[in-house]
């Protein structure tokens, strides 16, 4: 770069918080991709097929479910029959329904979890739960986590970015690094033409090489005349790498060279910065180019996957991300990356398979029972883990809570979820809280 | 398979933290072991020098460190502004000091004592405190509602250091403010209630706060152990602190004084109104307040009472015997309809009725309907025509509407079960003069109403002038009658149209004919036992007018609520309950009772908790107070005094300093005088050195609240009045939920103080530059440094537009490049330019201009745009020496 001459090493001195770290344990993947679904999706609809449910549908049963009660109108409640055919697709033989026709198509790849369970059965505190372990209280998220863990790869964009086009439940909590330092925060980007704020240049690029120069020249001088001052030459590299930044970040989201099969496989139309297809194709640039941890949310806190009206919604929810979903793993898998990345796909709840009428057109909150699924580095291709019942009102056999979730999640990363701590408040901290077994069964 | 309660699962979190041991004791014997605990020592203060600086020098850390040499005069004002008013420093200030011949210390004296009085002192340390008391303006739960008078308590925590306020008294009226400040006279008594939003501002869980009041209970007992006593009291929620003589028993027993107190509420998704909001007036005024609304109460009563149910079945009954219908339609959503285009003619006799009633389509309910309806009838070849166009002048006189030759016009709400007059008089509707309605007699829909001007009114839509509209309930119709005062034929004019297109779904019209004479009376009887008579329509205009002055502000804060004992929550688990603890302070600062069957506890706790033989009262603010001027506290941990948290690095001076606090009266400007008098704060910058030596001053970065203040004071638009409240949306409107949360953000040029701050959005800039977390107690600010901030001086707006102005500044304020330059070092760097500022400056430009393609004059505004975007970004102006 013309201009910035000075090139210092703040990193040694252990000043850089996002400097590449080892893990406990050598690692599986190198980066995450975490697909999450706003609002439950239902798990009886999608991943989880539960023919006696048809068989026994406007069947009476008796829970103390949490979404029923003292809820007037719910005295009674009546089994609800899925709406969606399932059929068996690839060498595994995995079962989905016509949701996700082309996730399908990518069964033998994933590692399907049928019996997840969480806490709360209010999206605010299910989310939060998925994203921090902590479902009440706001803690560092999942992403922040494994970049405090191994910091990150590339200097010229952050460890931890967030792609949303909305907020989803508790805001900005799940992306926030609360506690631990603030380097590890995810970076929001908004699907548009800023993805990343203050990233483009607000003057032509040849005048801010002049300025940057002209600061870093002041910046040196205001270094040289004291001593000590770690603070400042830190804060002079910080200008380098923002100004890298400035043309790696828009290369990232720079679409214009992905060929026409790239975009087709997507379902991406040329010269669109929206909807999950651009997400997906952007979380695919980003850890190409070394971004440690990639959230992609799907919608906001309203107008997701929360069906209690009408359980049809689910097929333009399901459209928006099963072909962009499919792509990215095909896309990953075909340049070798699916070898060192982790995909993760999950929801904050599943739905219930009751309503208070058999014909009711909706389905409510279950934290009982939902699916999850994981692709990629280190995963074991084409199976199932765990069980729900006849009914998929609760995991069966080998249930997997979120905690377990993120152990694993840790565990592919080379991170020991009971070693990574952070100290705060007189206590140590870890994103399991005091749980958490990593779910051998899924590992290759 | 079950479904745990999330708090069963933080318990057993909680209970993890456990070795061994019973989960409910007494509380271990190991305050011996604990340092903070013990009592104040009474330090032997040496006897040559600044007793500071004696305690650090002969500290065993800095035998092997030296002292840093004294900061220049510039350096010194710098941090003293910045540390005490969170401000650049004025350079006339700098100036004066530097050209002061006095000793150093003393024209140093001089340049504190003018800080501490400014009132930006108070601004800058008001929001250290509020960073402790996680202070924010939305209440956290699920839909984060916003808190429209949380601002009373920020403003109270200012104006509380700028006077000086004692610590004990400013302790002991954050907890108790309401009971202890009752026999004051009414200024100071509203104070001290608005001191108690400390607790009202505790963060509020879930979808209902009413069903998690025992997590709120928590964030307030959690807030209280580490602002005023370095505890982390809340571990011992599930089971007794593992590290820290807290018991179980100690959490609950303070739970109870908690639980019988009333919190202000702020709204929630199930229950958006706020309650229990605290007036801030002498009980003369809320004993008016209670009597207007007690008349007012009764003037409604009497009102309703109106709706004679008899005369109102009369009707009905007569009607559904005698109805003819004439027509019927619907108008489409902004359409419009001639209903009589084929001339619609009816055979009448005197004290018959027609009726015309507007529905609803669908289920969206009320639209705007214009109505043009008109009734003629000719008789010896004089022709009378009635119109409900006639009466734009005299529509509110009587009900029904006299007209000519003795008809009338009465108009209905028959979408009740049964028929209700229309019987208030709407005013002004929606504060528009021209708009005049009849209405249900609760105010609400239907109505029918008129624009009497010449001129259109913008209201909720466009409403045409001398029009008359009808407005139907969700519930059903709205009725138009004209009464009969004639025998023969009559002819029906009728149109319709749609007043309020995009508005919901359309209207359906039903025209009928009452064919008996007797329906005219019936219509005449229900309107006159109906409407108000004028006397109490008069009373109930001057009622409401009175109210204005009875307007009374609130706070958001707490009261005395029904006393109780609480019981230990089992594992923490709220649903399984055990025994009753009753309410005490905690046993390892004495215990003691708090509280009894007429009382909360909380005077009683006040004292405790603010009270000089508390040996964690001082010795935690003392702390804080050291920590916030040099960067680090004596004790690391600022919020944690326990086990788990750092030793004190100088015991001896810590204790001095806590004695110092409490024998000048608890007085916090007079510890700062103190702090800012030692040389140890007058030493250089330098951070190379350990840091719990304090052997140079902390250099540190300009805070989140420092930074955007400085941009604003360099464009010459910072706002220096005082914040007031937050521009809400009001009450009323309120529909927030977990899927539309609270959202807004509210721009402003005043100090960064006064920013509003969300719960569960951060606001992207303070937390970029490390913001306090408004979800949980900040001892000190983070300084993380990432290529993100970077970013922001590069290409930020906000930052762009504050060097655009500043440069517009220095341009008009000097001719020539040195002239610019010197004011703007003065202005930014406590410093004047030197020549190889000006050097820098004039290669940069060269550069610049080759290749700016512009005329002389932009040239120069584009050159000094940019230059004052370099010193703005630049480490001289970010860090502070």
């Amino acid at each position: 770069m013309p201009g910035l001459l000075h090139r210092l090493a703040a990193a040694e001195d252990g000043l850089d918080p996002l400097a590449f770290k080892q893990g406990h344990h050598p690692a599986k993947a190198k980066n995450v991709i975490f697909l999450f679904m706003t609002g439950g999706v239902s798990h009886v609809d999608t991943f989880d097929p539960k023919p006696k449910l048809t068989a026994d549908v406007g069947k009476e049963v008796k829970v103390d479910h949490p979404e029923i009660q003292n809820r007037p109108g719910y005295e009674r409640i009546f089994l609800k029959a899925p709406q969606w055919d399932f059929s068996a697709h690839g060498q595994c033989g995995t079962e989905v329904s016509t949701l996700f026709p082309h996730v399908a198509t990518c069964v033998d790849d994933i590692a399907l979890i049928r019996s997840m369970h969480t806490d709360h059965s209010n999206h605010y505190n299910a989310t939060l739960g998925m994203h921090t372990g902590s479902f009440a209280f706001a803690r560092p998220s999942i992403g922040s986590w494994v970049s405090y863990g191994l910091g990150t790869a590339n200097q010229n964009l952050p460890s931890f970015i967030t792609i949303a086009p909305k907020q989803t439940y508790a805001g900005t909590q799940v992306y926030a690094s609360d506690f631990l330092p603030g380097a590890h925060q995810g970076t929001l980007v908004v699907p548009g033409p800023e993805p990343i704020a203050n990233v483009t240049p607000r003057v032509a690029k040849s005048q801010q090489e002049l300025e940057l120069a002209a600061l870093q020249r002041l910046n040196q001088r205001h270094l040289s005349q004291r001593t000590g001052n770690a603070l400042s030459e830190a804060r002079i590299k910080t200008f380098e790498t923002a100004f890298g930044m400035q043309m790696e970040a828009p290369a990232a989201f720079d679409f214009s060279r992905e060929s026409e099969a790239t975009h087709k496989l997507y379902g991406l139309e040329r010269g669109s910065t929206e909807g999950f297809a651009w997400q997906c194709l952007a979380a695919r640039r980003l850890v190409e180019r070394g971004v440690r941890f990639v959230e992609l949310i799907d919608t906001g806190s309203s107008g997701n996957w929360d069906s209690h009206g009408n359980m049809l919604d689910h097929v333009k929810l399901a459209k928006n991300v099963d072909q962009p979903i499919a792509a990215l793993l095909k896309d990953l898998k075909g340049r070798g990356l699916l070898e060192e990345t982790l995909v993760v796909w999950t929801t904050e709840f599943g739905r219930t398979p009751f309503n208070n009428k058999a014909d009711a057109p909706g389905r409510e909150h279950h934290n009982w029972a939902f699916s999850s699924w994981l692709a990629g580095a280190g995963v074991k291709p084409g199976t199932v883990y765990g069980a729900t019942d006849e009914y998929g009102m609760n995991p069966e056999t080998d249930p997997v809570h979120v905690h377990d979730l993120h152990a694993t999640i840790l565990h592919l990363m080379g991170l020991d979820h009971e070693q990574l701590t952070f100290r705060h408040s007189g206590r140590d901290f870890r994103l399991t809280d005091v749980y958490g077994n990593v779910v051998d069964g899924v590992l290759a | 398979m079950r479904s745990w309660p999330l708090d069963y699962f933080y318990a057993l979190a909680c209970l993890s933290l456990l070795l061994a041991g019973p989960l409910v004791a007494e509380s271990k014997k190991s305050e011996g072991t604990l340092w903070s605990l013990r009592p104040l020592a009474r330090v032997e203060v040496p006897k040559d020098g600044h007793p500071i600086d004696s305690f650090i020098q002969a500290n065993a850390l800095s035998k092997e460190q030296k002292q840093t040499p004294r900061a220049s005069r510039r350096e010194l004002v710098r941090r003293a502004s910045y540390g005490l008013t969170g401000l650049p420093s004025n350079p006339k200030m700098v100036e004066a000091f530097v050209a002061d011949a006095r000793p150093d210390p003393v024209a140093f004296r001089d340049v504190y004592e003018d800080l501490l009085e400014s009132y930006h002192y108070g601004e800058h340390w008001g929001r250290h405190w509020l960073d402790v008391v996680r202070y924010a303006d939305t209440a956290g739960e699920n839909s984060d509602h916003p808190l429209p008078h949380a601002w009373r308590y920020r403003n109270w925590v200012i104006d509380a250091f700028n006077e000086d306020k004692p610590y004990d008294q400013f302790v002991r009226d954050q907890i108790a403010g309401d009971l202890l400040g009752q026999d004051l006279p009414q200024a100071q008594r509203n104070a001290a209630i608005i001191a108690t939003g400390y607790l009202a501002i505790s963060r509020r869980f879930g979808h209902d706060i009413d069903k998690r009041m025992y997590l709120m209970y928590e964030d307030t007992i959690d807030n209280l152990g580490k602002a005023f006593l370095g505890l982390t009291i809340s571990c011992a929620r599930c089971h007794d602190h593992k590290h820290d003589p807290i018991a179980m028993r100690d959490y609950y027993a303070l739970y109870g004084v908690f639980d019988s107190t009333r919190f202000s509420f702020p709204g929630c998704e199930p229950k958006q109104q706020p309650r229990d909001l605290i007036p801030l007036v002498s009980e003369a005024l809320v004993a008016r307040k209670k009597a207007w609304e007690e008349r007012q109460a009764a003037l409604d009563a009497e009102l309703k009472s109106a709706d004679q149910p008899n005369k109102s079945k009369a009707l009905k009954t007569l009607a559904g015997k005698c109805y003819k219908v004439v027509s019927q339609g619907e108008v489409p959503e902004g359409g419009s309809v001639q209903v009589t285009k084929d001339p619609v003619v009816l055979k009448v006799r005197k004290g018959e009725a027609i009726q015309l009633s507007i529905s609803p389509l669908k289920n969206h309910g009320a639209d705007t309907t214009i109505v043009d309806f008109s009734i003629s009838h000719t008789s010896g070849g004089k022709m009378t025509r009635w119109s409900v166009n006639d009466h734009f002048d005299e529509f509110l006189t009587n009900h029904p509407v006299q007209a000519a030759e003795g008809a009338a016009w009465c108009f209905l709400d028959i979408g009740s079960p049964d028929p209700r007059v229309l019987n208030r008089r709407d005013v002004a509707v929606s504060g528009h003069e021209e708009l005049n309605a009849w209405t249900a007699h609760d105010g609400g829909l239907p109505s029918v109403l008129i624009n009497d001007s010449n001129q259109p009114v913008n209201v909720w839509h466009t409403l045409p002038p001398r029009t008359f509209f009808c407005h139907p309930s969700q519930r059903g119709a709205v009725a138009i009658a004209w009464l009969s005062p004639v025998d023969g034929t009559v002819t029906v004019d009728l149109s319709l149209s749609d007043g309020h297109p995009g508005g919901p779904d359309g209207v359906e019209w039903l025209l009928e004919h009452f064919a008996e004479t007797s329906v005219a009376r019936a219509y005449r009887e229900l309107c006159e036992v109906s409407v108000p008579r004028a006397e109490l329509v008069a009373e109930i205009a001057a009622h409401a007018a009175k109210s204005k002055e009875l307007m009374i502000p609130v706070a958001y804060a707490v009261t005395e609520g029904e006393p109780k004992q609480a019981r230990v929550h089992l594992r923490g688990n709220h649903e399984e309950i055990g025994e009753e603890v009753p309410r005490q302070f905690l046993a390892m600062l004495g215990g003691g009772k708090l509280g009894d069957s007429a009382s909360s506890g909380r005077r009683e706790l006040a004292e405790r908790m603010a009270s000089a033989n508390n040996p964690l009262t001082a010795r935690v603010m003392v702390n804080r107070l050291w920590a916030w001027h040099f960067g680090r506290g004596l004790v690391a941990t600022p919020n944690d005094f326990g086990n788990h948290g750092a030793q004190p690095s100088h015991p001896e001076l810590l204790d001095y300093l806590a004695g110092y606090l409490i024998e000048h009266g608890w007085s916090v400007k007079a510890l700062q005088r103190h702090l800012l008098s030692s040389a140890t704060y007058q030493q250089a910058a330098r951070d190379d050195i350990r840091p719990d030596t304090f052997a140079a001053f902390a250099r540190r970065r300009l805070t989140a609240e420092e930074l955007r203040d400085t941009l604003l004071v360099a464009s010459g638009e910072l706002d220096r009045t005082p914040g007031v409240a937050h521009p809400f949306p009001p009450e009323e409107s309120w529909s927030f939920t977990q899927h539309g949360p609270f959202a807004d953000e509210y721009d402003t040029k005043r100090r960064s103080v006064y920013v509003m701050r969300k719960r569960n959005r951060a606001s992207r800039f303070f937390a970029l530059f490390n913001g306090a977390d408004p979800n949980a107690s900040t001892a000190q600010r983070e300084a993380t440094t990432v290529p993100t901030q970077a970013l922001y001086f590069m290409n930020d707006p906000f930052f762009h537009n504050c060097a655009a102005k500043f440069a517009k500044r220095l341009r008009k304020s000097g001719t020539t490049a040195e002239d610019r330059l010197e004011i703007a070092c003065r202005e930014l760097f406590a410093r004047p330019a030197r020549p190889e500022d000006l050097a820098d400056f004039r290669e940069f430009a060269n550069e610049l201009e080759s290749i700016v393609e512009r005329d002389a004059k932009s040239k120069d505004a584009e050159i000094w745009n940019a230059y004052a975007r370099v010193l703005l970004a630049s480490n001289e102006l970010l860090h502070l020496d």
